[in-house]
């Protein structure tokens, strides 16, 4: 009897264990993948629809703490003009022996579903000016306010993409920004400069796509309204590739490895900056409206590389291009829009120039999946 | 006599229950199937292996690396010695637990395209569609895909 219990438990372990190596649905036959070639989506309404990547393309970053450096220039303040064409300040040219600050960028994807991709962002950028000689109250304002202050922009962007189906999409970027050469705690929302853009685009392959599209922009130095072309590609070897959001930036991308990513090319920086100075010190431009025109180009070599999983560093060098940082004056509070000279052609309250350096960025990153 | 019954009477009862609660569906074998990411590129078989559910390619669209023309391997995984494994077939799914709450976490998923693996949360929206949220530490920091069930017989043309 003693022996039939122990055949009986033998046998309850047998099945028990039958059934575990059961519930291993896997098997070997499976190994025959044909079986999977011609399969459709259960669900006869489900569609299917391109994503907002293409293959190769260098990855998004969701975290960024980066510090940009520019070398030394000279920088030729103009005169500067009330309203109604008085001088207010001499022109005055100084030397800047370092332009250096710290940006820090946001970016995380609310809603990411195959037929609509919503993604939102903050940056801050801090720019400080550091003159060989420190201007005084008696020297262009224009000096002494980049000199106390600096500049800074705080914004917050968003980015949505909108599949159309499994070639064509939208693709909409806003952002409204906040930049002055004082802090945050003394900008009213009068000040928020908003950018956008939309564009409509096809992804013909999956590392192809493209678009066309109009931008609301301040990257050319001043509020304009432009034409944009997408171009995103990566050869068939995965080697190189093209980044275009032209003509905001455009690189040649070299792929060492998914990991390892050198680019060529170049990048517009723009923004319209508050401009303001401590009354004590100097002339009082409260009531100036003033906002500085900053534009300028970034030819520039990159290289990113991942640090350790989805840590990355980029590490970027180049040449850095000004081609306006002049002092605009509101007209009752609001921008005047020249387009390109063509609308109007009234004259700038302030005239800069400033001298090109070399420069370099480093950030860290964590980058998305 | 009566230990030997009670002996007898416990191995039926563990084979009994061992029966019930194998042949018993879990909810989460909802999951078993075969599946298709958003970009269409791959098909996924999400099998379970004991109490944890697993999924391997089955399927690629372009099933040769157009540099060598032979099939492709995942050579872009950053240990050396798993740049010849075949991706057909390959465990990119891995260690998912079926939760109270109804999703399907604690488990990974790997990256093939950069050979970068991310902590992973598998949420069925319908009984054919998933969200399958690969992230970085907190969920905060992912990237949500939507896979689409797919019939196992073969479609109609």
């Amino acid at each position: 009897m003693m022996r039939r219990g122990i055949w009986a438990l033998a046998l309850a372990s047998s099945i028990g264990g039958t059934l575990w190596a059961q519930s291993d649905t896997s098997s070997s036959a499976e190994d025959d993948f044909s079986q999977y070639d011609n399969l459709g989506f259960v669900d006869a309404g489900a569609k299917r629809f391109c994503s907002p990547k293409i293959e190769g393309l260098s990855p998004a970053k969701l975290i960024s703490l980066g510090y940009d450096y520019q070398g030394a220039y000279n920088l030729s303040a103009g005169t500067l003009f009330n309203a109604s064409g008085a001088e207010l300040a001499a022109a005055e040219e100084a030397r800047v022996n370092a332009t250096q600050g710290l940006r820090v960028g946001f970016n995380i994807p609310v809603i990411s579903k195959t037929n609509l991709v919503w993604q939102m962002g903050a940056n801050y950028w801090n720019t400080q000016y550091q003159y060989a000689t420190l201007p005084t109250a008696a020297s262009n304002p224009l000096h002494q306010t980049l000199s106390e202050h600096g500049m800074r922009t705080t914004g917050i962007n968003t980015t949505v993409f909108k599949p159309l189906d499994r070639k064509n999409f939208l693709l909409f970027q806003g952002s409204a920004d906040l930049s002055g050469t004082y802090g945050i705690e003394f900008m009213p929302a009068q000040y928020l400069r908003y950018s956008a853009a939309l564009i409509y685009g096809r992804r013909p392959t999956e590392k192809k796509q493209w678009g066309l599209g109009l931008a609301r922009t301040y990257r050319v130095g001043e509020i304009n309204y432009i034409p944009v072309v997408l171009y995103n590609s990566t050869d068939a070897l995965n080697k190189w590739g093209a980044e275009v959001l032209f003509p905001a930036r455009a690189h040649v991308r070299r792929t060492i490895n998914p990991r390892n990513m050198i680019f060529a090319g170049y990048e517009l920086e723009g923004q319209s900056y508050r401009l303001w100075r401590d009354p004590a010190s100097g002339v009082d431009l409260r009531n100036e409206d003033l906002e500085i025109r900053r534009g300028e180009a970034r030819f520039r070599m990159v290289y990113e590389f991942s640090l350790k999983d989805f840590i990355w560093l980029s590490v970027q060098a180049g040449y850095r291009f000004q081609y306006r940082f002049d002092v605009d004056r509101l007209v009752d509070g609001v921008e005047i829009y020249r387009a390109f000279g063509l609308l109007r052609d009234d004259a700038y309250a302030q005239t800069n120039g400033l001298g090109n350096p070399l420069y370099f960025n480093v950030s860290l990153n964590l980058v998305s999946p | 006599m009566l230990r030997k019954l009670s002996l007898w009477a416990a191995s039926a009862l563990i084979a009994f229950t061992s029966l019930h609660f194998e042949l018993q569906e879990s909810p989460g074998d909802q999951l078993i199937g075969v599946w298709e990411p958003s970009n269409g590129r791959s098909r996924i078989k999400i099998d379970k292996i004991g109490a944890k559910y697993y999924g391997r390619v089955v399927w690629l669209i372009e099933p040769n690396d157009p540099e060598t023309n032979l099939p492709k391997t995942d050579k872009n995984n950053p240990n050396a010695a798993l740049k010849n494994v075949p991706l057909k077939g390959y465990r990119m799914l891995k260690d998912f637990v079926y939760q109270t709450d109804g999703t399907w976490s604690e488990g990974t998923i790997y990256d093939p395209l950069n050979g970068s693996t991310y902590n992973c949360i598998i949420k069925m929206k319908d009984k054919n569609t998933l969200d399958i949220r690969g992230y970085i530490g907190v969920q905060a920091l992912g990237r949500t895909d939507v896979w689409k069930r797919l019939a196992t017989a073969p479609a109609k043309k």
